[in-house]
């Protein structure tokens, strides 16, 4: 399957948005097509209730990766074994580890340190994108099922904050290298995925000016998910008011995609709409579906 | 306790719930509809849309309280004595107001200002909204003045990080030992000064090797310096800790008919059950209503020989109808007899969110129609 030229690849994106819009739903779209390709794909989630591979009818196991039958693995990156990894990484021996971690007095400060958790997670991502298997990377792709939007600026933020904060040593070195992936254009994108109503459509706005004007973060494409059918012509129905009612609600609901639509192509950036579907679950047909629907 | 009895008695109502699923436009209804009651409201808010913002007059980011125009609410439910105050947390001011209340002296103050984990902390950093969170709901409920304060918790992956920053902050201040640990034979009074932990020196370089040498004197750095200030925040949590357990204080669970956010809404539950914490119930969100008995009658008998304009209409019931059953399919998931599950419908998104507001408000105290 020859490559979208939509989306141009990028080793490294992420996907954010508002709450409840879809954003592990795009995730998995973006899978399934670079698995389509040939590519090797991981999916990471972070410490969440895992999305992903259920949509795949797989239940994972706590943080262990899963391999999907479809050709994309998917792991549910926890900070707690995100720390021992990079520890253990750094460390090389674990009993240096256990006197370090298990230490109550570290272990309380580093819970303290509000950020830590999304920086070891982010990190662990990071180490994935640097994995390799006989010289060669392990993974042509990674894409991260990000946070949603209230907490994902301070997530994309973090490298360099903490790089700031300090002024020496690995965590200074990583963080940079960290900051330098994230903002590097070549090789990270970030797609932002809305919902088309007037609340979402107002934060993807916000979003999109402060990740490209405040932080410079290399943007992607723009899903508008949940798009409901659009409201057929109903003129010369002569319609009793409990049908009016309903038909109104719908068409007030159109004109919000038509609203969402026209703020959101305004943006530049490649906006790529996904039907509301009428299911309780997506199952991977769903997914399928919906992934020609956009040429994905 | 049905939802307008909780809206008329509750002290402390906390709105929690995933992303996206109207937590604060819902702790913005309940407050105005208590208010619409007669009853003085204060509700807190973190970082509320823009739109709902403007309609409560909060479009000054001054993350103080203050009383939402009477002449702007009387227009759409409040004519009565009662008061809706409203107040967007703003975690670098109420960081700063902390630092400038319980610093010992100006000079202290001063240094923790210009600390830069301090300043990382204060407006940066997640996780930072939940410890203010914290604070401001504390100092709002233990200052009294409020005949109900509805809390809308912050925006966290987990919703539970709002739970445990308060534990978490209690365990890094009561390990009393990073102080110990860094300067062994510095601060502190003698006697009650513990031998360092044995292996210190090798402990000490390996957590360097991971973070770099200044990390943790700057963290440490910061908490003695933050030390006063975090004694208040201590005492906040553990006075917001007893608090959540008294009468009159309700989790209100919101959620949408999405079935990931009904699993996070039922996750929440159990979680709220392990840690003994009151729950009044669940409010699903963007229900789509049955059709209306005349709408279903007419898809009923809806004949084959329609024009296209009736075929058209029949194509909208028909995923109407779809979309309801899924929706009360997901009702049905969250009742149970021991706590409330109650469904608000889709409102239409062009009018205007004060209106909305008043109209959620108005079905929640059973004085607009029901779903």
């Amino acid at each position: 399957m020859e490559s979208s030229a939509i989306l141009p690849p990028r080793r490294f994106t992420l996907v954010t948005g508002k709450g409840g819009v879809g954003k592990s739903t795009v995730a998995a779209l973006l899978a399934l097509s670079a698995a389509d390709q040939g590519q090797r794909v991981l999916v990471c989630e972070l410490n969440t209730q895992p999305q992903i591979a259920p949509l795949f009818g797989v239940q994972p196991r706590g943080g262990e990766r899963v391999d999907l039958p479809v050709g994309v693995s998917v792991i549910n990156i926890e900070p707690r074994a995100a720390m021992e990894e990079y520890a253990l990484m750094k460390l090389r021996f674990r009993a240096l580890y256990r006197l370090v971690f298990d230490n109550p007095i570290i272990r309380s400060m580093v819970r303290f340190v509000p950020g830590m958790d999304d920086l070891l997670m982010l990190g662990k991502a990071f180490n994935h994108e640097r994995e390799e298997i006989n010289g060669a990377p392990r993974w042509d792709q990674i894409i991260i099922d990000a946070p949603a939007t209230g907490h994902s600026l301070s997530f994309f933020r973090l490298p360099k904050i903490i790089h700031e904060i300090v002024p020496t040593g690995n965590l200074h070195a990583e963080t940079a290298l960290m900051w330098g992936l994230l903002t590097d254009p070549a090789r990270c994108a970030i797609h932002l995925v809305a919902a088309p109503e007037a609340l979402p459509v107002e934060e993807t706005l916000e979003l999109h000016r402060r990740l490209r004007d405040e932080l410079g973060l290399p943007l992607g494409a723009l899903f508008m998910n949940l798009v409901p059918p659009p409201l057929p012509a109903l003129e010369g129905l002569d319609l009793c008011p409990a049908l009016r009612e309903i038909v109104a609600l719908h068409a007030a609901r159109a004109e919000a995609v038509t609203e969402a639509r026209r703020r959101l192509s305004a943006l530049g950036m490649p906006l790529l709409e996904l039907p509301l579907l009428n299911a309780a679950r997506l199952t991977v047909d769903d997914l399928q579906a919906l992934r020609r629907g956009v040429s994905l | 306790m049905n939802l307008a009895e909780l809206i008329a008695s509750a002290r402390l109502i906390i709105t929690a719930g995933s992303g996206g699923v109207g937590k604060t436009t819902t702790a913005a209804a309940l407050g105005l509809a208590a208010a619409g009651l007669g009853r003085r409201v204060a509700v807190l808010t973190i970082d509320p849309a823009k739109r709902l913002a403007q309609a409560l007059g909060l479009d000054a980011l001054t993350g103080h309280m203050r009383r939402v125009d009477p002449v702007t609410l009387s227009g759409v439910a409040l004519a009565g004595p009662g008061e809706l105050w409203a107040q967007m947390l703003d975690i670098k001011v109420t960081a700063d107001g902390m630092v400038d209340r319980f610093a010992p002296s100006p000079e202290v103050a001063q240094a923790i200002l210009s600390n830069r984990a301090y300043a990382a902390f204060s407006t940066s950093l997640a996780g930072s909204q939940e410890y203010m969170a914290v604070e401001a709901v504390w100092r709002l409920i233990s200052e009294g003045g409020f005949d109900l304060v509805v809390l809308d918790t912050p925006p966290a992956a987990h919703a539970l990080d709002f739970l445990d920053a308060p534990a978490r902050l209690l365990d890094a201040l009561d390990s009393k030992g990073i102080q110990r640990l860094i300067y062994p034979g510095g601060q502190g009074m003698a006697a009650e000064r513990p031998k360092p932990p044995r292996g210190r020196g090798l402990l000490l370089r390996s957590f360097n090797k991971l973070t770099g040498g200044a990390f943790i004197s700057e963290l440490s750095d910061f908490l003695s310096l933050f030390g006063c200030i975090l004694n208040a925040l201590q005492e906040s949590s553990r006075g917001l800790q007893g608090l959540l357990r008294q009468p009159g204080v309700y989790f209100t669970l919101v959620t949408t008919p999405a079935q990931t956010q009904i699993a996070e809404a039922l996750a929440f539950e159990r979680e709220l059950s392990r840690r003994g914490l009151p729950l009044w119930g669940f409010l699903c969100n963007r229900v789509h209503p049955p059709l209306p008995p005349e709408a279903a009658a007419w898809l009923e008998a809806s004949p084959g020989r329609l024009d296209e304009a009736g075929r058209a209409l029949t194509a909208l019931l028909r995923f109407h109808q779809a979309r309801a059953a899924l929706d009360a399919q997901a009702l049905a998931r969250l009742s149970r007899a021991a706590v409330e599950a109650r469904g608000l419908p889709l409102l239409s998104a062009e009018t205007d969110e004060l209106t909305r507001l008043a109209q959620l408000g108005a079905l929640m105290t059973g004085r607009g129609g029901d779903t």
